[in-house]
Order: C-alpha cells, then structure tokens, then sequence
C-alpha cells in the first residue's frame, strides 16, 4: 500500500453506463446474499449482524454518526490538503534544485519505510488527542505518496521537449510550469485519488488510538460496549465517505485532464 | 540591442538579393553564423571533428549525411545545447561566443513535432512568445493571423491529437517562426511524411522562407529534399562528422516541382549521390558499424 509510484493506476475510472450497471447490480446481490446469510444462519450479531439491521440502526443513530464522520472527514480533508501541498512542494524543490535530490529522496523513504501509523504513539503524545495529530498523521501518509509520484511525473518529461523550451530561452521555472507540471498531472493524479482513501483509514485508525470523535472513536466505543451492530453502522459510514472522497477526486481528475 | 538591429539590416539586404533571381547569398557580406575547427567528443566518441562553415544572411543552406554522422550533434551545438569541445571556434552575428549563449537566439525545430497536448495549436504556437514574456493576447491575436498562411486556418483552437502528421508538422513550423529570430535550424522536419505531403511541404516552406526572410540551417538525409531546397548543400562524412563536400546549387527560383527531373538537378544529384555513397560504405565497412549509431548519446 505504501505509494510505491502507481504506474498502473494511471487512468481515471471511467465509468459508462453498462459498467455502472454491473456494479450497482454486483452490490445488490453481495447485499442479498449478506442478509440471506445472517438471517438463514441465525448469525449472532457479534458474527455478522444483517444488512437491514445496520441500515436500521443507522438511521436511530443518526445524529452521532453524523457528528463523528464529520469531525472524520474533517480531519482526513484537511491532513490531505496540507499533506498534498508538502508532497508537491518537495518533489517542486527536487526538480529546481538538483542537488537536494540527493537528501531528500532517501530522507522521505526512510520515514516512509514503516507504516505510518507507528509513528501514532508519538504524534498523539506531541500534538495531543484533538484533531491537530489527526492532521499530521493524514499529512504525513498523503504527503508520501503524492511526493513520489509527482516526481515520477515531472521526470517523466521528454528529455527532447526540455530541450526545445530551452532552445527558446526557457528556465528551470518555465520549464516546470508550461512542461513538467502537465506532464505529469495524470500521475499525480493517481497519487492524489489513492490517497484520498488512505486519508480516511489513517484518520480512522489514529481516531481509534485516542480521540475526542470521529467514526474511529465512536467503533473503539462501541466495540468496549459490545454493541457490533453499530461498529458495522460507523464501517458502512466510513466506506461511503471514502467512496464519495475518491469519486470527487476522480471527477475533478477527469475535467482537469482532458486530453489523456 | 544595437548589434540585432545590425544584423536585422543585413537580414533585409539579403532578401533583396534573394528575392532577384540571382542565386542567392553574396559572399561579400559577414556571415550570420561561423564554424571553424567544431568538434564534439562523447567518451570515446567523436561526434564532430573539425567541421567548418559559414552561413550567410538569408541563406537556406541544407546538411546531408550518412545517419550517425552527427548531424544531430551540430544542430544541438549551434542550438546552444550542447558545448562543443575546446578549440571550436563558434561565431554568430560577428561575434565569438559559447554555445550556451545561442540559447534562445536560434529558433529551433526539432525531429518530433514535440507539440503540447494540452495545449490548442494558437497556444502550441505561441510558446516562445510566452517565454519570452509578452502579452498573451497579443500573441494569440499573431497566431491567429498566421494560420491561413501555415494552412491552418480554422484549427486554431483543435488539440494536436485531432491534426494529422502533416498539419502537426505545419504548426510546429508555425511555432518556430514565431519566435522572431534571424537564423532557424529544422533538424528532418519532413522526415516522418509520406512522400506526398513531404514534397508539398517543401514547396510551402520554400514559399513562406520566401515571405518571411530568415536564414534556414535544414538537416535531412534526403538528397532530393536537400537540392530542391537548399541554396547550397553541405555533405557530411561518416562519423566523426566534417565537411565531405561542398556544393552551390545554381537552380532558379522560384522553384517548382518539375525541377527534380531537370538536367541540372539530375547532375548535382549524382554529384552528392557520389559522395554520400562512399560515406556510406565507409560507415558500413567501419569497425563496430553494426552497432546502432546515434547521433546524440543521451
């Protein structure tokens, strides 16, 4: 999972209605089957409670899980947001002056080598259990793989095309804005969408750590109370928010880039 | 500024003598570029070694040569990419400079259209004038006025994925005459054409270098492609590169289509057929010649 550079997710979803249909119809059926199951088999809840009854539950509890996924989402967007801007501005800084490669490159792959949510323990106990160690986790997991594969983008440029905007009198600057940054928005694209997702788990699982709310905090709650019908509620929450998070990404991918 | 505005009264001297029908460029004026003794080495490969010439003022002068004889090479040098070796002597305008310092003062065509795929081709086209700093609107407004001329008109605002090879090719060309500069280097840019709309191209080039009055550097490895345009032609031996031959080409202008099958034009043929021929089995019967030969090592 680690954003090693994701070459081979390098076009957008794009989605034509007879896909559509087959996935809408693909979830139908795993929902069927979810519920025939439970309900066949008497499964405990703890097992596996049935579809409806986390739909039900759901819909009672709603007010608390609309305040935990926002204060979630919250804390994913904006670690994003912030983790984002630090992995372009590197691989920017990279491009413009050579010689940090050197530094900097190994740098962010050794604190990359572990799971970021090791670091956890001691981003808690810097920034506290409020929403600021959610953001640094988010930034520091997002920030990695957008690094990476901005840079296997801007490298990606034509070795040939650099030459010409020189020929005309180009600098580094130019280069990267007209040349380097295009080129390589399709990859930096992917990067981005992954990480959307990854956002959400982080957040969720530093919520899980030690927090104040979230749809992490509000599983570990539940888990303590035994109630698993609402560990699902929080599950089914945190999927559509993630789901949502990467549609709109893909979306604003597919506008921006147009000529792929 | 003072020594442009020279130049750009030399430029215009040269058109008026161009545009009578007298074979072109007057030795008597200072050459707008000047190699002497050009050499490039990569590791243990010479690319060039001792080329030397003189490009006069309005000049179309076109370079022939077995393929790895560094052509390439040259083109990057006198584009401002490349160094050459100690020792070159470059000269441009008068004057005795680096190659690093042509950077932006040669207009240059690469191989590959190299067009920008998001950009519309108005846009393509104006990039030198972007870098240069002036006012997009203005420059779109320039663009746009070309495009009939580069047989454009009505695909200002198509992406290059929607144009055909030919058309991409046309504004690639319109892109290097809009970035305004006395001499033009166009490294094959025929080259990926089928024969037809090659030698169309060649016409209309022929046609706006005859409007627009600069000075054209051409490569190709087509000796038809190098007579039919070019007011002189320049052989290049095998690798490393130098002068093989010289050749004036003494052919009225305007020329038209049917000139390739002119007597005069059959004779120079066979004069740089000759040449490039025994350069050819020279390179072939070199040692290491199987090995794939690349003008540039990357």
């Amino acid at each position: 999972m680690s954003g090693s550079a994701p070459d081979t997710v390098i076009a957008a979803p794009r989605a034509n209605s007879r896909t559509l249909q087959r996935g809408v119809l693909g979830i139908v059926l795993f929902i069927l089957a979810w519920e025939g199951i439970a309900r066949g088999f008497h499964l405990p809840a703890y097992t596996l409670p049935a579809v409806s009854d986390i739909l039900a539950s759901i819909w009672t509890k709603r007010q608390i899980l609309l305040t935990a996924a926002g204060f979630t989402i919250t804390e994913a967007v904006v670690g994003y947001v912030i983790g984002a801007l630090i992995g372009v501005a590197l691989a920017v800084v990279i491009t413009l002056v050579p010689m940090t490669r050197a530094v900097l490159l190994p740098a962010a792959t050794a604190i990359n080598s572990v799971p970021v949510v090791a670091y956890s323990p001691l981003i808690l106990l810097w920034f506290g259990i409020g929403m600021p160690s959610k953001f640094v986790m988010v930034a520091l997991a997002v920030s990695f793989t957008v690094f990476l594969s901005t840079l296997a983008g801007f490298d990606r440029v034509d070795r040939r095309s650099v030459d010409l905007l020189r020929s005309f009198g180009a600098g580094r600057l130019a280069i990267l804005w007209r040349l380097r940054l295009p080129t390589a928005l399709p990859l930096m694209a992917a990067g981005l969408r992954v990480s959307t997702v990854r956002s959400i788990i982080v957040a969720i699982v530093t919520e899980m750590l030690g927090a104040y709310g979230g749809l992490g905090w509000v599983i570990y709650q539940a888990v303590l109370q035994i109630d698993f019908v609402q560990v699902w509620g929080a599950i089914f929450v945190a999927s559509a928010a993630s789901l949502a998070f990467f549609g709109l990404i893909g979306f604003a991918e597919r506008r921006i880039i147009f000529w792929k | 500024m003072g020594h442009r505005d020279q130049s750009g009264a030399l430029l215009r001297a040269a058109s008026e003598t161009a545009s009578s029908t007298a074979p072109a460029p007057v030795s008597a004026q200072p050459p707008l570029l000047e190699m002497k003794a050009l050499s490039k080495r990569f590791g243990p490969v010479t690319a060039v070694d001792g080329f030397e010439a003189a490009i006069a003022p309005g000049e179309f002068v076109t370079v022939v040569g077995p393929s790895g004889c560094g052509k390439s090479t040259l083109f990057n040098i006198v584009a401002g990419l490349e160094e050459p070796d100690a020792g070159s002597i470059l000269r441009f305008e008068g004057r005795s400079c680096h190659a690093h310092e042509l950077l932006g003062k040669v207009s240059f065509m690469p191989q590959r259209d190299l067009l920008l795929p998001w950009r519309t081709v108005i846009d393509n086209a104006i990039i030198p004038m972007e870098i240069e700093g002036q006012p997009r609107k203005a420059s779109r407004a320039l663009a746009r006025e070309m495009l009939p001329e580069f047989g454009l008109a009505g695909f200002g605002d198509q992406y290059p994925h929607q144009l055909s090879g030919g058309m991409r090719q046309r504004v690639a060309l319109m892109r290097t005459f809009m970035f305004k500069r006395e001499l033009m280097l166009l490294d094959e840019p025929f080259g990926a054409l089928d024969a037809l709309t090659r030698t169309m191209m060649q016409r209309w080039l022929l046609e706006v270098w005859r409007r627009h009055k600069r000075t054209i550097l051409f490569i190709t490895h087509d000796v038809d492609e190098a007579l039919f345009l070019g007011d002189r032609v320049i052989v290049m031996s095998a690798r490393p590169g130098r002068v093989k031959l010289e050749l004036k080409v003494d052919l009225p202008r305007p020329r038209h289509a049917d000139l390739v099958t002119s007597p005069e034009f059959i004779g120079l043929k066979r004069i740089v057929l000759e040449a490039i021929e025994e350069e050819a089995m020279k390179s072939f019967l070199a040692p290491g010649a199987t090995a794939p030969q690349t003008d540039t090592p990357e």
